[in-house]
């Protein structure tokens, strides 16, 4: 654990520094405890002449300890801010980097309280808990070499202890963990079932399920209550063990200490001398138990903080190999592309789709036939397995990520808006935009109507990520971005989906606008929205099943035909409850 | 010593009514009363072991020798105390365990309960995951408390109780003088305390601009970085955590001197060496005996021990009580009225007078609706998003009571029918699919779960998709999401099997801005036509085409009918509904010239 710090930090003497500082007033503190036995021996034998030089010695040792402590405290939290801030860089500075790929959903959670409390609690471990732990040893330590100089076979009796109480600590362990696991399982499960009946409940009251009780969940909690049961009932004669083992050590060293002083081996008031300072030793042992869970979650929280240092990043050009792309339309065009998600399991295999600058592509299919994927290697998300996906001729790979970024604009089904007004998130596109500019943005991706409706117009909140507004607005705000920003490459993956069919017409025309000069890749449901691309790309479990022109699809008379006569035949229906309509 | 594990979310705003955490654990209140009892027990057993030693000493120094017999009895009087601590200290570790676990189970229930019968709206404003942190999280950080914190106090306060009151009988005045660095250091920890809450608040504040700045940070990255504004997110982060770190270190730095002085006081070497000297001094004067003195030595630690003990207990205590206040404002949160009579509806009619809603008591989302439903009637409820079409539909489910007039279903308002009764006459069929991680069988008989097996594949033919669940690798039995992947629109059918099972006389149908994919949109439609056959049907419509067939069209604008009809009359009037029907015929055309003579060929 220690040393998982001493790694984390970049400049580990300050931690080093203060680590030695504790040692040193451990060491201070078992010496003044040591000092008890010629004060009490002494004063035992009536010679209270020498108690009283003792005490001033231990009084010396208490005005150093005071004095260590303070330094090593400062030291502690000198420590602990360099660990934190180089923590906060170290972990900033890796987000900032990682593949956009990397970022979904259940990712981003974790990585938020990563990110925050995460670096607290290790923060916590220097400022806090270095102390009561190399005390923990340090002290004892000492007390048991100062013993051996008074007595060898007490110090021998105490030593014997030890291992008794380390297996019994292990045996504990060992127990716990076991039951530990199923009562991690069972603690997921019921999380994973209260998701589910915050996400369900809609249905769950329409379907009259939340009356009775939600049998379901209820099993859940019942399981995680079980489990907590078993874990209880597996740990509690381990930890009975762990005390007892403790005890039955010090009563056998009190059995020990009535016999050697029976049979007269030893001076009175050194055995009792030598009994006072073995109460000392177990104290701080205890201590330490009291902390252990909080360093256990400041080590998980390292774990975590290790993995995510160590996730691999796409590999930047070297900048002598470094390519610009060139200002104007720009093709894309991918080259017998092979990726997957993990080693396993491939969803890209050979895909070859020229896309010439200014023209529009649409990508059609099946959920899970892979079209979001290749929109986003487009935008290097990710980086190919196989193959290339190639801007104006030029490898990805081979431009800096963030020139790359500059020329591609993406629309996502899933849209993130900051917490800010309306117009501040505009302006992320474009910081200098005109109002100008703004209001033409806004007009055509219907900005315009929503602009008016919520109070404060281009003021308004969006809330936190933009729940203020719904799925449609939201929607309709980052296509505007996206319009804002200009780029020669634009990316609409379900831009639309959100959005009502009298403003997505309406936007469908603004998205029209930017054919010309543009080059444009969209994926979309809704059939009518693609047929006046230039080009179709019916993708099928990640090849390319059929391509071309509507016409010449249709008349290929293929998948995207039978598409297309199933949209024919569901565009005339109607709802009615028409017995015998 | 400011704690640096503070709860990032410690609330700033005044706790609205709540439950209270003494309310939450009075189930197991006498359990725990007899665990704390039966950890006194034990904090004043473990203190005979020491008071042994300081008998042994006695016994040594006894005039005319020690007697050995003597000296055993006292090491086993010391191992029988050590034998009844031990079983008091684990008896009362297992009740709290124990009872900790059931109440934990208690409250999950209760708080399952209460958010089921809370208004839908409830959950709009707390998300999926921030349930899972207050059944499962929340819940369990009380377990501190219950399981270790009271029986911890009850140690700390009772050893070093006893602890003293046998060295005030042993000799008053060197337990008093033991007294003395235990008062200065409390009053060093009172002073360091002065300006805690002030400082805690500023500390809260910076953390929570932390975590603001990490979750925006977060969350945000892959849009900043498309707009190459990666670099300003990271600042803003960076900043805000140096913010933090640079406010703490001001903070303890400060404290630092009076810090250590409080430590320094209260650590056992002070107690030790104040119990040397003055002993010494005592002994020498013939005040205390030197046998006497040992009992100093092993119980003058008793009181300033338990400090930091109780120091760690307090910081659970606070948590606990934090996490029981959010449990405690849920289960305060007002629930929909259940009739305490019910009343069964004559008709399936359904009748909104003067009804308005508003979610935040504030804007008003409907005003003054007035519509009355017959049995067997379409209609279609139109107009732009934000006009209250939803919220409306909503209301008929009761996922809210609204905030002014009475729905009314076969003229019993919505409150005094049973719940099971009303939501076996109203079904819902959602925009968005809502399935469970259970077995396909078990999602279609969500409303009936008593259904068998072939009226279950029944219902999935007339919805389109028996053959599909057939073709899953454990059929009818296959769990979603884990045997059975659906696709979106496999998913849609599996719903309106589930609407066809529950057969609901009235059916609220939010009709699809969007078909989840394209090949089985037509599916679909075959799969609602056979859902609707014969029911009474409101329909949310987003394309007017689909409902031209409606017995009556209800046009809301900004939370208000402003027309009814059928789509004829409608179109006739010249009003808002023929606007937005042209304006759909213009956008259909302008499809349609986009496709001119791509005719399928046959």
């Amino acid at each position: 654990m220690i040393k998982r710090l001493l790694t984390v930090v970049a400049d580990d003497t300050p931690l080093r520094r203060c680590i030695v500082w504790w040692v040193v007033a451990g060491v201070l503190q078992g010496l003044g405890f040591v000092l008890l036995v010629p004060v009490l021996s002494a004063l035992l034998d009536g010679d209270t002449g020498t108690a009283a030089w003792w005490s001033l010695a231990m009084v010396g040792v208490l005005v150093v300890y005071a004095a260590v402590r303070y330094v090593a405290q400062l030291a502690s939290y000198r420590a602990a801010i360099g660990l934190s801030k180089g923590l906060f860089q170290k972990l900033g500075d890796k987000v900032a980097v990682l593949p956009l790929g990397w970022f979904h959903g259940d990712r981003v959670g974790p990585l938020g309280r990563l990110t925050s409390k995460g670096v607290i609690d290790v923060m916590g471990v220097p400022a806090h808990m270095l102390r009561p732990i190399i005390t923990a040893f340090v002290t004892p330590a000492t007390l048991l070499v100062a013993l051996v100089f008074f007595d060898w076979r007490l110090a021998l009796a105490t030593l014997a202890a030890v291992p008794f109480a380390f297996a019994a600590f292990r045996w504990t362990q060992s127990l716990v963990r076991k039951a530990d696991g199923a009562h991690h399982d069972a603690a997921a499960e019921a999380g994973s079932r209260l998701v589910e009946f915050g996400q369900t409940q809609a249905v769950l009251r329409a379907y009259g399920r939340n009356v009775d009780g939600n049998q379901i969940l209820d099993d859940a909690l019942s399981g995680y209550r079980d489990a907590g049961r078993n874990l209880l009932t597996t740990a509690v004669p381990g930890l009975a063990g762990f005390v007892t083992v403790i005890q039955m050590a010090f009563t056998a060293l009190l059995f020990v200490g009535v016999a050697i002083a029976t049979g007269g081996s030893l001076d009175a008031p050194e055995l009792i001398a030598i009994l006072v300072l073995i109460v000392r030793f177990v104290e701080p042992l205890l201590v330490a138990a009291d902390i252990g869970g909080a360093m256990k979650m400041a080590d998980a929280t390292l774990d975590r903080a290790d993995r995510l240092l160590n996730e691999p990043l796409l590999p930047e050009p070297a900048t002598d190999d470094q390519r610009t792309l060139a200002s104007g339309s720009l093709s894309v065009d991918l080259d017998a592309v092979g990726f997957g998600y993990d080693d396993e399991r491939r969803v890209i295999h050979d895909l070859s789709l020229d896309v010439p600058a200014g023209s529009m592509t649409a990508l059609v299919g099946p959920s899970g036939s892979g079209k979001t994927t290749v929109a986003r290697l487009v935008a290097r998300f990710w980086d190919v397995d196989e193959g290339a996906v190639r801007v104006d001729g030029t490898d990805v790979r081979d431009v800096p990520t963030e020139h790359l970024m500059s020329k591609v604009s993406i629309v996502f089904q899933e849209t993130y808006l900051f917490a800010g007004t309306i117009a501040d998130n505009l302006r992320l596109a474009k910081p200098d935009a005109t109002g100008d500019e703004l209001a033409e943005v806004a007009r055509l991706a219907r900005l315009d109507e929503m602009l008016e409706r919520l109070p404060g117009g281009w003021d308004a909140e969006v809330g936190e990520g933009g729940t203020r507004l719904s799925g449609g607005e939201r929607q309709r705000v980052s296509i505007a971005r996206a319009l804002l920003k200009d780029a020669p490459i634009v990316l609409l993956d379900e831009a639309t989906a959100a959005i009502d069919p009298l403003n997505e017409v309406a936007i469908q025309n603004a998205i029209d606008t930017l054919r010309g000069d543009r080059t444009i890749i969209v994926i979309a449901h809704r059939l009518q929205t693609v047929v006046g691309a230039d080009q179709i790309v019916v993708l099928d479990d990640g090849r390319v099943g059929e391509r071309g022109t509507h016409d010449e699809l249709l008349e290929h008379g293929g998948r995207y035909a039978d598409f297309w006569r199933e949209r024919e035949r569901a565009v005339g229906w109607r709802i009615s409850s028409g017995v015998g309509r | 010593m400011p704690d640096t594990n503070t709860p990032a979310d410690a609330q700033a705003e005044i706790p609205p009514p709540s439950i209270g955490l003494g309310e939450l654990i009075r189930p197991i209140r006498s359990k725990l009363i007899l665990a704390c009892l039966m950890q006194a027990v034990a904090s004043i057993a473990g203190l005979v072991p020491l008071i042994a030693i300081a008998e042994l000493a006695k016994e040594l120094f006894a005039d005319g020798g020690a007697d050995d017999g003597r000296l055993w009895t006292i090491a086993i009087v010391a191992a029988v105390a050590f034998v009844v601590r031990l079983a008091f200290y684990l008896g009362a570790l297992s009740v709290t365990h124990y009872a900790d676990n059931d109440l934990q189970l208690e409250i999950r229930r209760q708080l399952a309960d209460h958010m089921g019968s809370v208004p839908l709206g409830w959950f709009d404003d707390h998300d999926s995951g921030e349930i899972k942190k207050l059944v499962v999280d929340d819940v369990g950080a009380m377990h501190p408390l219950v399981a270790h914190a009271l029986t911890d106090i009850t140690s700390a306060v009772v050893t070093p109780i006893a602890a003293m009151t046998y060295l005030f009988i042993v000799d008053w005045q060197l337990a008093l003088i033991v007294l003395i660095p235990f008062a200065i250091g409390i009053f060093l920890y009172g002073k360091q305390f002065s300006g805690y809450g002030e400082n805690m608040a500023k500390y809260n504040e910076a953390l929570e601009e932390v975590n603001v700045g990490a979750v925006e940070f977060v969350q945000g990255i892959s849009v900043v970085k498309t707009f190459g504004q990666a670099g300003r997110a990271h600042r803003r982060f960076i900043d805000a955590a140096f913010r933090l770190v640079d406010y703490f270190w001001d903070w303890v730095s400060g404290l630092l001197r009076v810090s250590s002085a409080a430590e320094v006081a209260l650590s056992p070497l002070t107690t030790l060496a104040v119990i040397a000297g003055t002993g010494s001094w005592f002994v020498s004067n013939d005040w205390i005996s030197a046998t006497d003195l040992v009992v100093f030595f092993v119980l003058g630690l008793a009181l300033t021990a338990p400090i930091l003990t109780l120091g760690y207990a307090m910081d659970e205590v606070q948590q606990a009580s934090r996490a029981a206040g959010r449990i405690g404002t849920v289960l305060a949160e007002p629930v929909l009225p259940e009739a305490a009579d019910p009343a069964v509806p004559a008709d399936n009619s359904i009748s909104l007078d003067g009804v308005g809603f508003s979610y935040d008591g504030e804007r008003d989302v409907l005003r003054d609706i007035e519509l009355r439903i017959e049995p067997g009637t379409l209609t279609a409820l139109v107009g732009p998003s934000g006009s209250g079409k939803s919220t409306l539909a909503k209301l008929l489910c009761r996922f809210w009571d609204p905030t002014a007039g009475a729905v009314r279903l076969g003229e019993v308002e919505l409150p005094d029918i049973a719940r099971d009764e009303l939501y076996r006459r109203v079904g819902f069929v959602f925009q968005e699919v809502q399935l469970l991680r259970a077995s396909v069988a078990d999602n279609i008989a969500l409303g009936r779960p008593d259904a068998n097996r072939s009226e279950i594949e029944q219902v999935a033919r007339l919805a389109q998709i028996h053959d599909r669940i057939e073709q899953l690798p454990d059929g009818y039995d296959s769990i979603v999401g884990e045997g059975a992947l659906l696709s979106g629109g496999e998913a849609q059918r599996v719903s309106i099997a589930r609407a066809l099972l529950a057969d609901p006389p009235i059916l609220v149908f939010d009709e699809a801005t969007s078909f989840a994919d394209p090949e089985s949109e037509a599916a679909i439609q075959d799969a609602l036509s056979n859902l609707t056959i014969g029911r009474t049907l409101i329909v949310i419509a987003h394309r007017l085409s689909t409902i031209v067939d409606a017995d009556r069209i209800v046009v809301l604008r900004d939370g208000q009918i402003v027309e009814t009809g059928t789509h004829d009359e409608l179109v006739d009037l010249g009003g808002e509904y023929s606007r937005q029907w042209s304006a759909d015929q213009r956008a259909s055309r302008a499809r349609d010239a986009l496709v001119e003579g791509s005719e399928v060929p046959a």
